[in-house]
């Protein structure tokens, strides 16, 4: 008899043993995993360190003037910002200065978020507002598609088909840039003009598919323009008068190119994010809005932004930090020119590439290896940093959000 | 014999209106959700400066015919609408009508108070400024007399610029009041306005309910009967998207025509 | 009182939305539109490669001749268009190109007896085929040179399977079984092999082409030389869908030739899925595992709060950063230290010190780690408490309800982590090119010798294939076919996967949804 009843008191401690064994193994792992990503950062900072007091006696001084501010250098007339690695044979040696490297980067991210904040925040608050959910629920699956779109792929259709087309067609883009936001509200004057039935066949709900065929007239139409109008303007020939009025370069892989590129890879994800926010505004608010009389752009502009202002503001603050990260595209598609100039139709380098240009060939342990850590470094902690600004502030709209429903 | 009042006439508002102008007209109104029928071939009037009242099960389409009152189904895709509603003589669905216009007169207050988020003061002023062209010291004034109107102006009057959301819920549902009063609106529709809110604020709510009838036309949905009892002057029983019974309250209360309002009013219904 | 508060003339209130909302829509619009076009090119790019279209025969003004296919156009400084015809014949004319201004052409015609040939070297050729000269046998002309040909090409292709097969799986391995040691057996065995290929290989010799180019220059050349022949005018289109289909699974199953312009990229695809599988390998469990902990196990206070934005915040650091890590600690210190203690011999040529399969896939699994996390956490948040308490009241221990109850539940949400984050992986470049991608690796990490799989060898990537090919090749024009291919091809695969990650949370929702109902 006592082997009946020990056995089942064996097995519940058996059981808790291996329950405890398995929480403890859990924790342990859980907490090693977590380790060993945030692992990263340590390991950046401490190859870095090295860097600024151990230079050896063949290595040049690194400090803090010497990576940020304008150098003199041997066979150069005065101080200036260089990058350049590596040398040929003879030359009097490498020159460090990461000035040029963060500006390629933040020029590139600047560029890519002026084409795709608008186009991303527009097409948010078109969806989470105005769309047809049906049609919603087709489109923003798609968007967000958009976002997994390589980067190589991307980057190769922007070097080797936007750029050269850019190029050849200078006018017809500049003509674009006008014409489609006046042909688009153009077409919304003659939109409440039609008649009732066409006005319902026509829904506004629909209107990003139907605005598609707009578009493309729209298009055809400035193609027909664009030549006239650079022979008006500009004598015929918009990429000489660029060169010979404004004195700027034009590079064919330039920083608007870039900017495109990285836009249109880096839409899809502030979109997400600014439409997730946006329609989670609880829908009263637009309703009492709209009950008052408003439009719904109206109800839209001093309501619902207002009341998603800080998500819609993450969202923004995520896409820069990809645009800050992105390697393939401005590899590819910039053509690798260290430069620290203003003009966004000449060339860019921007950290991300030069890591994975440079760091294989770089000597482990050797200043132009610890150089590009330190650039790697400053890429994580200032995505890091914008990113946790961002999640802060979208936990602090989720809470708001959790209190509007509490008084309700 | 309930079956012969039963069918007694589905277009049932036969109540005699001859001392009562007319506000709201609705003539053989339907709606449909696709292929799904919310509101069937209704008729009824709503007499001008009167509370009235729809009551009905849940489902039985009260609130979405008062959303039809100010076209917010416009909203919502797939919606078929026949018949017609006119406000002082005018058909709103017609294509000359501008729905936000048609917003501003007829105002809504919705079931859970939806203040936006910013001061007391901005939400009341939120119409105004969308019609510009007001001077401050005109927005100052329509403000307060809002909120007087609304029976809130002493409770706030010291932090017009705290944020609504920190009021409490009854008051946050008179100040929704106060904003809609701000645009003057012909008729105010109330859809369940005190589900929300504790019994003192339930009070409050309707006794300026009563008050406001003097100048105003006002369309209340409640679930609670004692309330229609309590504030309404005429009552509508909608059931299953078709109205059932109008009249006023107090007959519709103490001797209803039809055995189905006797039903729901004495609660005898599932 | 209300007369009071009237106001005269009340500004009209706005009939429509007004321009901003009209601004708003045509974003959707243009974005739905880029993409359409982006994916309309590389479809037709891609697979338009692979269609043999007809050859164009010009006569120009000058009297000159040519033959080739029209890629594009662009206009002359001086007016008029010009045309880029691709000619080939390297060999003849030193280019694959030729530039013609339009106005210079006198005369176009597609003449069927036009001949398209794949070499092995020179790349391809256009023309015509003046005669053929078998081995033995009489000089044949005109269509019966055409059907002599075709008969050789044939046999030519099964001797070259055959060496390819003998290559494979006997040759290769005995070398490298000879390379660590000297084998008696294995010497015979290789010196045997190899006569059967030499034999084979003189099989193949004999016949000759005579070829004459457009402009009328001749050449001969060795039938050995030529892969396939066709005469793209004289096909059908039935004819013409065959050669494609043919021409899409050869870029499929075979290896690249010439440069990585020409052939297929059957070496990257294996690369690309040997490496995401091994990936998925590390990262489903050590994700899973750190999920758990921090949902079910952690005390949920400040700390783990901090941890989850952490983690959360890690799936937005650039990949490159990720690289760098790989290859700091992966390559240069764990790689560098197994090479130290266990290829010792060696040594310097590293082995794991190096980039390779297994530290590209784990550097790839720490990148991807942060979506695995999330997404897992994501459904084991969604199962309801009651369910946990359900189980822990019936007198389960914590472990039994995790394995038995919450874990079954987060299957579809941990798949759905794995897939977008393979989705992730296939579409990631910039932290191989650190930790071990090559140019050309012809030979796939996996074959017939111990141990089967060599997560110390460089492989091949899909993406890295594409842009090491549109960069780095000497002719981009000549390259920009193969690349439109390949990346249609990694669009594809990403797209799939996207759409599996989008289907199966689609299912969980459903699933869950159903479970909060009843």
């Amino acid at each position: 008899m006592p082997e009946a009843s020990s056995s089942p008191l064996l097995r519940r401690r058996l059981r808790h043993g291996r329950d405890r064994l398995a929480t403890a193994l859990i924790t342990a792992g859980g907490i090693g995993v977590i380790a060993a990503v945030m692992a990263i950062g340590v390991f950046l900072a401490v190859e870095v360190l090295p860097l600024f007091w151990s230079a050896g006696a063949d290595e040049p001084a690194v400090d803090i003037a010497s990576l940020w501010g304008p150098q003199d250098y041997p066979g150069l007339a005065e101080p200036a910002y260089r990058w350049q690695p590596t040398l040929p044979e003879g030359d009097p040696g490498p020159r460090f200065n990461l000035a040029p490297l963060a500006w390629g980067t933040l020029e590139a991210a600047a560029w890519s978020l002026v084409i795709a904040v608008p186009l991303a925040l527009g097409a948010a608050a078109h969806s989470a507002l105005f769309m047809s959910r049906r049609l919603r629920g087709y489109l923003k699956p798609a968007l967000e598609l958009m976002e997994a779109l390589p980067g190589v792929v991307v980057g190769f259709l922007a070097g080797l088909v936007l750029a050269p087309w850019l190029e050849r067609h200078l006018g017809l883009g500049l003509t674009l840039l006008w014409l489609m936001p006046l042909g688009v509200v153009l077409g919304g004057a003659l939109w409440s003009r039609l008649p009732g039935t066409a006005r319902r066949r026509l829904p506004m709900g629909w209107a990003a598919l139907w605005l598609v065929p707009w578009l493309i007239l729209l298009w055809a139409l400035a193609g027909w323009l664009a030549p006239l109008l650079e022979a008006w303007w500009f004598g015929g020939d918009l990429r000489g008068w660029v060169t010979a009025t404004l004195g700027l370069d034009y590079a064919s892989r330039n920083a608007i190119i870039i900017g495109m590129a990285m836009g249109f890879a880096v839409m899809p994800t502030i979109y997400a994010l600014a439409e997730d926010a946006l329609s989670g505004v609880p829908g009263r608010l637009a309703e009492g809005a709209l009950a008052l009389g408003a439009t719904r752009w109206q109800a839209l502009w001093r309501v619902v932004l207002p009341a998603a202002a800080p998500g819609v503001f993450s969202a923004v603050m995520i896409g820069a930090g990809r645009a800050v990260g992105e390697t393939m595209i401005v590899l590819i598609a910039s053509g690798n020119t260290a430069l620290f100039n203003a003009n966004p139709l000449d060339g860019l380098r921007s950290m991300a590439a030069s890591i994975a240009i440079e760091l294989p060939e770089a000597a482990p342990g050797g200043s132009h290896y610890r150089l590009l850590l330190l650039a790697a470094l400053l890429l994580f902690l200032f995505t890091f940093l914008v990113n946790t600004l961002a999640e802060v502030v979208r936990a602090r709209l989720r809470r708001r959000y959790r209190r509007l429903g509490d008084s309700a | 014999m309930s079956i012969a009042r039963d069918v007694a006439p589905r277009r049932g508002a036969c109540i005699d209106f001859s001392d009562e102008a007319c506000c709201l007209e609705v003539s053989g109104f339907g709606l449909r959700y696709g292929a799904e029928p919310a509101l069937r071939d209704l008729t009824l009037r709503v007499p001008r400066h009167r509370v009235t009242a729809f009551i009905g099960p849940s489902g039985c389409g009260k609130s979405t015919l008062l959303r039809a009152l100010n076209r917010l189904h416009d909203l919502n895709e797939d919606v078929h609408r026949e018949g017609e509603i006119r406000l002082e003589g005018q058909e709103i669905h017609a294509p000359e009508v501008a729905v936000a216009e048609l917003r501003r007169r007829v105002g809504m207050v919705f079931q859970a108070p939806n203040p936006f988020p910013m001061s007391i003061y901005d939400n009341v002023a939120f119409g105004l400024r969308l019609q510009g062209g007001l001077r401050k010291r005109r927005i100052d004034d329509i403000v307060e007399w809002s909120l007087r109107s609304a029976a809130l102006w002493d409770e706030v009057k010291d932090r017009l610029q705290a944020s609504a959301w920190a009021l409490s819920g009854g008051q946050q549902q008179r100040l929704v009041i106060a904003r809609t009063l701000a645009v003057e609106p012909e008729v105010l529709l109330l859809d369940e306005p005190a589900s929300a809110l504790d019994p003192i604020s339930t009070l409050k709510v309707e006794e300026l309910i009563r008050n406001l009838a003097s100048s105003l036309t006002l369309v209340l949905v409640t679930h609670n009967m004692q309330q229609a009892a309590r504030v309404s002057d005429y009552t509508a029983f909608l059931q299953g998207g078709e109205l059932v019974e109008y009249g006023p309250t107090d007959t519709l209360f103490t001797h209803p025509r039809l055995a189905r309002t006797e039903n729901y009013i004495t609660g005898r219904m599932a | 009182m209300r007369a009071a508060w009237r106001r005269a003339g009340r500004a009209r209130l706005p009939r429509g939305e007004g321009p901003w909302a009209w601004l708003a829509a045509a974003s959707i619009s243009l974005s739905l539109l880029l993409l359409a076009l982006l994916l309309a090119l590389l479809a037709t790019r891609g697979l338009g490669h692979f269609w043999p279209g007809d050859v164009t025969q010009l006569t120009l003004t000058d009297g000159r001749a040519i033959a080739g296919r029209a890629v594009k156009q662009a206009p002359l400084p001086e007016g008029g268009m010009e045309r880029l015809y691709r000619t080939d014949n390297r060999d003849l004319d030193g280019d694959i190109w030729s530039w013609v201004p339009v106005a210079d052409i006198e005369a176009e015609d597609r003449p069927r007896d036009l001949v398209v040939l794949e070499r092995r070297r020179w790349g391809r050729f256009v023309g015509r085929l003046v005669a053929w000269l078998p081995a033995a046998g009489e000089r044949r002309e005109g269509e019966a040179a055409w059907q002599g040909l075709q008969a050789r090409l044939a046999t030519l292709e099964r001797r070259r399977e055959a060496i390819t097969r003998l290559r494979d799986t006997t040759l290769l391995p005995l070398a490298r079984r000879l390379e660590a040691g000297s084998d008696p057996q294995a010497a015979r065995a290789l010196t045997e092999a190899r006569a059967r290929i030499r034999v084979l290989r003189e099989a193949m010799e004999g016949g000759t082409l005579v070829l004459e180019s457009a402009e009328g220059r001749r050449l001969r050349l060795p039938a050995e030389e030529v892969l396939r022949a066709r005469r793209p005018n004289a096909m059908g289109i039935g004819a013409k869908l065959a050669a494609w289909g043919d021409g899409v699974w050869r870029f499929l199953s075979e290896g690249p030739r010439a440069g990585n312009v020409e052939g297929g990229v059957w070496p990257a695809i294996f690369g690309t899925v040997l490496m995401v599988m091994l990936m998925s390998l590390a990262v489903t469990p050590f994700g899973v595992l750190a999920a758990v902990y921090l949902n079910e196990v952690a005390h949920q206070g400040r700390l783990t709060r901090l941890v989850r934005i952490g983690v959360r915040n890690l799936a937005g650091v650039p990949s490159i950063v990720y690289g760098v890590f790989g290859l700091g600690v992966f390559v240069y210190g764990l790689g560098g230290s197994i090479d130290r203690w266990f290829f010792e011999a060696s040594l310097p040529s590293p082995t794991f010190g190096t980039g390779g399969l297994l530290w590209a896939s784990l550097t790839l699994a720490l990148l991807t780690l942060p979506v695995v996390i999330v997404a897992t956490e994501e459904g084991l948040a969604r199962i309801p408490e009651r369910q946990r308490e359900g189980a822990l009241a019936l007198g389960a221990t914590r472990l039994e309800m995790l394995t038995r109850v919450v874990l079954p539940m987060a299957t579809p949400a941990m798949l759905t982590g794995m897939i977008l984050a393979v989705a992730r992986a296939a579409g990631e470049v910039a932290p191989l090119m650190l930790v071990g991608v090559a140019k050309l690796a012809p030979q796939v990490p996996v074959d017939g010798e111990f141990p089967f799989l060599h997560l110390e060898r460089k492989f091949m990537h899909l993406g890295y294939h594409l842009f090491d090919t549109a960069f780095h090749s000497s002719d981009v024009q000549a390259a920009l076919p193969v690349v439109y291919a390949t990346a249609l091809l990694l669009v594809l695969v990403i797209l799939v996967l996207n759409l599996t990650a989008i289907f199966l949370r689609h299912h969980l929702r459903s699933r869950h949804g159903g479970l909060s109902r009843c």
